[in-house]
């Protein structure tokens, strides 16, 4: 029914999807096709809505042999990489990073995150927080407080959709939706929603069958709820239904329509799932774009796995192309689209990694410095904020805090993080941020 | 701007108060004609303006035959005779324009008018600024001490105020002394970064706060003109404000302007209803402006109007009537129905009919033993004629196992009895099981809180020390504490007085201090520890001030204990005390939104003042009556269950089917995660398989939080973690995830394939007829018959399955597919998915 990036999905009975959607519609006749065709006309490009594209690196790239080289180090520092220059005159990044450095106008670096910890977790990328002294509950994730803030775009497709497989270690998908509970969770088409999105031992005629049948037994009134739940019910049981058979939420995931031009632009990536966490599927990107089109609030994608403990330089040689290539390309896409001052994309690991190289050439964990990728929610671009010093160490201006970067991405979506507040399980009103975090002037001024 | 009430009276106040006397005939606090009240206080029959920036806020209000009053504030025409004393604008504010006595004539539109005596002295003077009482109120009003702004603990930009104006002290040193005394500009005040931000002349985050042409404005430049004065030692500080009126019938779409006089300490009052700030608790059924104006939307209900001035809280409650006639009503089965129903007759909102007896099956059956109920147990209810059949079923669920399963569940959660790796099972099972036994052996409520506040020792020896696992610290204790058991959520109080509340750090510090002599100790099983009581005496320190609190019941004065007291059990005795305003009211509301899924105080675990019940005078009662039963659980539930209220119907007659607040009808709420997952297993004959407990162990008896992980059903349906006291930690929402997998699950589509699944059973029975099978398969899904329509469309789709089957074989195969089918679609209907 529905094809997740890099993992072909076939019905059991072998039809291919484009079948199935023929089927269904001629089964299902006049009781699918107006709504398909309403779903349709909703869907016009550039949608106005805001949205965010989070990029995470699990494992925490080196940061001086990606976006902070450190030409002046000694040798042992340095690294094997050499900087290049970007279209923007002064900034230069890795040479493995080409197509990327030729849009350096469209993106702000950040070199000076400082307030990384020590832990392979999404933890700090997701919630901008620490992990300890948390409420009750937990603190909720970036995407759960804009579910619950911001709710549904569009009523067809959940705000808040998370692209990243389940990864085998499990602190780097374990941030939920905390103290919000699980009606703000991430629904999660490669993870945990995967099998329930197949239509598991019917057939479309079946299900609709079944569908009917549902509509004659399920008389039960509706007024007798006046909370809304039992209408919301309904709501997502359509949602579900179109899902299963076919939806702008399915469409959005389903990229077989694509112009082949933009598939090779992106590339393919790679689908083996590297190390304990994530593969490299360029066509998330993609996904990542349409469904920001088609509602979402925020699609968070995994991609690679970063813990260059060993072999850095031969690690960075595979995987920074492959980067290069998604990355670049779902930012030219996000502009031809014409969704560039809509949709911000952040991207970022949970740390950097240490300025000496070990014995095995790898580089270790380093939280001391972290550097991100901010684009697109007009932002202001092209430029670098912050630097580490001469060794790629310490921060050694600007230094700024997760935190401060979260305080921006609301700013983006149309959320005063001094205003907003989501009630804890204590009942105390919690803001999106930590404490003294503000949106950065250099981005949002 | 105050007006004293201080002796000697000038003589001019005096002459004015004997001819306000010598008016005799009045009305004790208002002067009106028959239908037009002018008020403003309690008690006050007459407008004294003092000082030039003095101001009073009136109301003119029209009571109406049937008991609610009007509000003509501002559609009345208000006018000061003689016209040179006062000005009254539209509002209905008086101001000071000269010295003098007269009156203030208010004139409705259809000629009717009453009039208040007037006084105007000192117009001419200022009196010197006070900076607690007037200007950090302004900070609080408009937004700059607030907890997103200024108020944070780290200021903003460097700037920092206290939360809300909490702490005039600090405000004042950061405001006049810190950052070089930039912030103000005494010789140019105009030109002080204060003004200039907050007026927005230079560019300030916060935006535009103040206008040049307000009050504030003008006050705050006056301040720093005067040189900044914090005021006098022995100034008079705000103990208590007041709002006016504190109640009133509203009509739909109606509005309110309310007064807030502040008492001070030196007898002195002032209308401060332009400092205050009014907040709705329900917002959906009203909003307020700056100006203390309280409008209701078109929605019938009780609304009630949060009012805060320098740290102090007033409540002003708003009935908004529907005012339906109420011919009949069910009988009243005890108190609690009483007590409905006279409040259904005040706001006119008809009740739904009792509902029938198989409704009522269902819906007692779940909320007790957390279960559907089974065809034996229809059958036998169906047959009994007699009068009393439901109180029994009620006493017969109660005595069952099934009661304290379902109840033990609810309570495991919020007595966070979490497991967060392996070695805990043996305390988790055991705290588990020690809840469990609690509920079926009836223990009092007052001593079940008793061994858990209270609890010392092993986890093997006495297992509810468990819960001191997960409740680790003073603070955590304190206000798991507070907020289970006594309803009150005490956090905020933490760091900085309470914004809604009347409790402060001290009070917080104090009640904190009944645990800060308990100490863990190594426990004799890995993982486990042993709670002792550390010898000493008992005291925490406030954090805001270091000081040494001892350890006192909220509001309550501190106690003096030995060093080998246990400081909790005092807090245990105080909590059970007959008198304790808070313990029973808790629990009775905790067990109210139970069986009635909304709490008579909602949320039920934040009953404030400014948070006040639906139906006091219900909350009152079933608070009574549950201490004078000896704190009896079952008692309670059986009180509630079987109350005429509980067993209405929750199909909506012409007046209720908006009623959030009144119970004019049972609200239906979705089936809790477990007992869903339990029904589901139910609809399908198949049995659940959770790791380490037996094979179909129903998922309401789980001992702790830790299937959940394993269970994505019971996950995405909102089973809790254990994680918080709070009952909201229990997710009712409802998600695509859950539609999807209700919808399409391969688990629960595998189960229904299965060859030992209800559809193939009913499938492969030749002994009964297809609509015999058809009646019990809606038995078990909704605990009722079909209908004729619904017994004829589901054999239409029997019959239409196995029409164009060829041989028998395939017949047996469509028979099965259908049956399959029916179930599914039935699992999914709104009637088996709600309580109802």
């Amino acid at each position: 029914m529905l094809t997740i990036p890099g993992h072909s999905q076939r019905f059991c009975d072998g039809l291919s999807r484009r079948n199935f959607l023929r089927i269904g519609a001629l089964g299902m006749g006049g009781t699918f096709l107006p709504q398909l065709l309403r779903a349709e006309a909703q869907s016009g490009l550039g949608s106005s809505h805001k949205a965010v594209i989070m990029i995470y690196l699990p494992g925490g790239p080196p940061h001086q042999d990606t976006f902070d080289l450190k030409p002046d180090a000694p040798a042992e520092i340095r690294g094997e990489f050499k900087s290049i220059p970007t279209s923007v005159p002064g900034t230069r990044i890795c040479e493995h990073l080409p197509l990327l450095a030729k849009l350096a106008d469209r993106y702000t670096l950040i070199r000076s995150i400082s307030d990384a910890v020590d832990d392979h977790s999404d933890f700090m990328c997701q919630t901008g927080r620490r992990k300890q002294n948390q409420p009750p509950g937990g603190w909720p994730s970036f995407g759960s407080c804009i579910a619950k803030v911001l709710g549904a775009a569009d009523p067809a497709v959940p705000p808040f959709i998370g692209l990243e497989p389940k990864m085998q270690h499990h602190p780097y998908n374990d941030s939920g939706p905390g103290f919000l509970g699980v009606g703000s969770r991430s629904f999660r088409p490669g993870a945990d929603a995967k099998s329930d999105m197949v239509l598991n031992g019917v057939t479309l005629d079946r299900l609709a069958d079944r569908r009917a049948l549902l509509a004659g037994f399920d008389r039960f009134r509706r007024d007798v709820d006046s909370s809304g739940l039992m209408s919301g019910l309904d709501a997502f049981n359509e949602q579900a239904f179109g899902m299963l058979t076919s939806s702008r939420l399915l469409k959005a995931l389903d990229i077989k329509d694509e112009d082949p031009g933009l598939l090779a632009r992106y590339g393919k990536g790679d689908a083996k799932v590297h190390g304990d966490a994530a593969p490299m599927i360029n066509e998330q990107f993609l996904v990542a774009r349409r469904l920001v089109e088609a509602g979402a609030r925020l699609v968070t994608v995994a991609y690679g796995f970063w813990d260059y403990h060993g072999s850095n330089f031969s690690n960075a040689r595979n995987d920074l192309p492959l980067l290069d290539q998604g990355v670049s390309a779902l930012l030219e896409d996000l502009r031809q689209r014409g969704l560039e001052k809509d949709v911000s994309v952040v991207m970022w690991g949970e740390f950097g990694r240490s300025p000496t190289i070990n014995k095995d050439a790898g580089r270790d964990h380093w939280p001391r410095a972290n550097c991100a990728l901010l684009a697109g929610g007009g932002m202001k671009v092209g430029q670098v904020i912050g630097a580490t010093d001469r060794l790629g160490g310490e921060p050694s201006e600007r230094p700024v805090m997760f935190g401060e970067v979260f305080a921006t991405l609301y700013h983006c979506l149309g959320i005063d993080v001094n205003k907003v507040t989501v009630p804890d399980l204590g009942g105390r009103p919690q803001y999106l941020v930590p404490d003294g975090c503000q949106p950065m002037r250099e981005l949002v001024g | 701007m105050l007006f004293s009430t201080l002796n000697p009276l000038p003589s001019l106040r005096r002459a004015f108060l004997a001819l306000a006397i010598s008016m005799g005939a009045l009305p004790a606090w208002c002067v009106a004609s028959e239908a037009l009240l002018l008020q403003f206080r309690p008690g006050a029959t007459n407008v004294l303006l003092h000082g030039k920036d003095a101001a009073q806020q009136l109301l003119a209000t029209a009571p109406k035959a049937d008991g609610s009053e009007v509000d003509l504030t501002r559609t009345i025409a208000w006018k000061v005779e003689p016209a040179n004393l006062a000005v009254v604008d539209s509002s209905g504010r008086v101001t000071p324009l000269a010295n003098g006595q007269g009156s203030i004539i208010a004139t409705t539109p259809e000629g009717q008018s009453a009039s208040l005596p007037l006084l105007v002295e000192k117009a001419e003077i200022s009196p010197p600024i006070n900076f607690a009482n007037q200007i950090v109120p302004i900070f609080t009003k408009n937004g700059c001490s607030g907890g997103g702004c200024h108020g944070k603990a780290a200021g903003q930009n460097g700037f920092r105020l206290s939360l809300l104006g909490f702490e005039p002290a600090e405000d004042y040193e950061h405001l006049v002394k810190e950052a070089r005394g930039r912030r103000l500009f005494p010789a140019a005040p105009e030109r002080s970064l204060l003004l200039t931000k907050g007026t927005a002349t230079l560019p300030h985050g916060g935006g535009k706060r103040l206008e040049t042409e307000s009050d504030d404005y003008r006050l705050l430049i006056r301040w720093i003109t005067q040189g900044m004065p914090y005021g006098q030692p022995n100034d008079p500080v705000v103990t208590k404000i007041e709002v006016f009126p504190t109640e009133r019938t509203l009509p739909l779409n109606g509005e309110q302007q309310l007064v807030v006089t502040a008492y001070y300490s030196d007898g002195s009052l002032e209308d401060v209803t332009r400092g205050a700030l009014f907040e709705p608790n329900d917002k959906d059924m009203a909003k307020t402006d700056s100006l203390g104006r309280v409008k209701v939307f078109d929605q019938p209900g009780e609304v009630a109007v949060m009012v805060r001035y320098q740290g102090k809280v007033s409540v002003f409650r708003g009935t908004v009537p529907l005012g339906a006639p109420v011919a009949t009503l069910p009988p009243a089965h005890n108190f609690v129905d009483e007590l409905v129903f006279k409040q259904l007759k005040k706001v006119g909102m008809p009740p739904s009919d009792v509902c029938d007896d198989l409704t009522f099956l269902r819906r007692v059956t779940v909320d007790i033993a957390g279960r559907t109920p089974t065809d034996q147990e229809l059958e036998a209810f169906r047959k009994d004629t007699a009068q009393d059949k439901r109180d029994r079923t009620i006493e017969r669920l109660l005595a069952s196992g099934d009661y304290a399963d379902y109840f033990a569940n609810k309570w495991s959660a919020l007595l966070r009895n979490k497991r967060t790796d392996g070695k805990q099972a043996h305390g988790t099972f055991a705290f588990h099981d020690w809840i469990r036994q609690s509920l079926a052996d009836n223990k009092p409520y007052d001593r079940f809180m008793r061994e858990i506040v209270g609890a010392s020792g092993d986890v093997d020896e006495n297992p509810p020390v468990a819960w001191y696992r997960q409740v680790r610290t003073t603070q955590n204790q304190l206000e798991d504490t507070a907020q289970l058991f006594l309803g009150l959520r005490l956090q905020c109080a933490q760091c900085h007085h309470h914004p809604y509340e009347k409790w402060s750090q001290a009070d917080y510090w104090s009640f904190g201090a009944f645990f800060s002599q308990v100490s863990y100790k190594k426990g004799e099983r890995p993982g486990e520890d042993t709670i002792v009581h550390r010898r000493g005496v008992a005291q925490a320190t406030n954090k805001k001030n270091g000081q040494a609190m001892k350890p006192a019941g909220l509001g309550e004065t501190p106690l003096a204990l030995a060093a080998d007291e246990d400081p909790r059990q005092s807090l245990a005795d105080w909590m059970s005390r007959p008198d304790n305003r808070f313990f029973a009211r808790a629990l009775v509301n905790r067990y109210w939104k139970h069986f009635f899924n909304r709490g008579l105080v909602d949320p039920e675990d934040d009953m404030r003042d400014t948070n006040p019940a639906t139906n006091p005078e219900l909350l009152d009662a079933l608070a009574a009556n549950f201490v004078k039963s000896g704190y009896d659980l079952k008692w309670l539930v059986s009180t509630l269950a079987s109350s005429s209220v509980y067993q209405l119907s929750s199909t909506p007659n012409q007046y209720n089917a908006r009623d959030r607040h009144h119970f004019a009808r049972y609200y239906p709420r979705r089936l809790a995660a477990e007992v869903l997952y339990d029904a589901v297993n139910t609809m399908l004959l198949s049995q659940s398989k959770f790791d380490g407990v037996p094979a179909g162990t129903r998922a309401v008896s789980l001992p702790d939080n830790s299937f959940n992980a394993g269970s994505y059903f019971l996950t995405v349906f909102g089973r809790p973690e254990s994680s918080s006291a709070c009952e909201c930690e229990r997710s009712m929402d409802a998600s695509l995830s859950q539609s999807l997998h209700l919808l399409n699950a391969k688990d629960i589509q595998e189960r229904l394939a299965s060859d030992s699944s209800r559809a193939s059973r009913l499938a492969a029975d030749t002994q009964q007829n297809e609509e015999a099978k058809l009646r019990q398969l809606y038995r078990v899904a909704f605990s009722r018959d079909p209908q004729a329509g619904e017994v004829q469309f589901a054999l239409d789709y029997m019959g239409r399955k196995t029409k164009s089957a060829k041989d028998d074989a395939a017949k047996t195969k469509a028979r099965r597919e259908a049956y399959e089918d029916m179930v599914w679609a039935l699992l999914n209907t709104k009637e088996f998915l709600f309580n109802h």
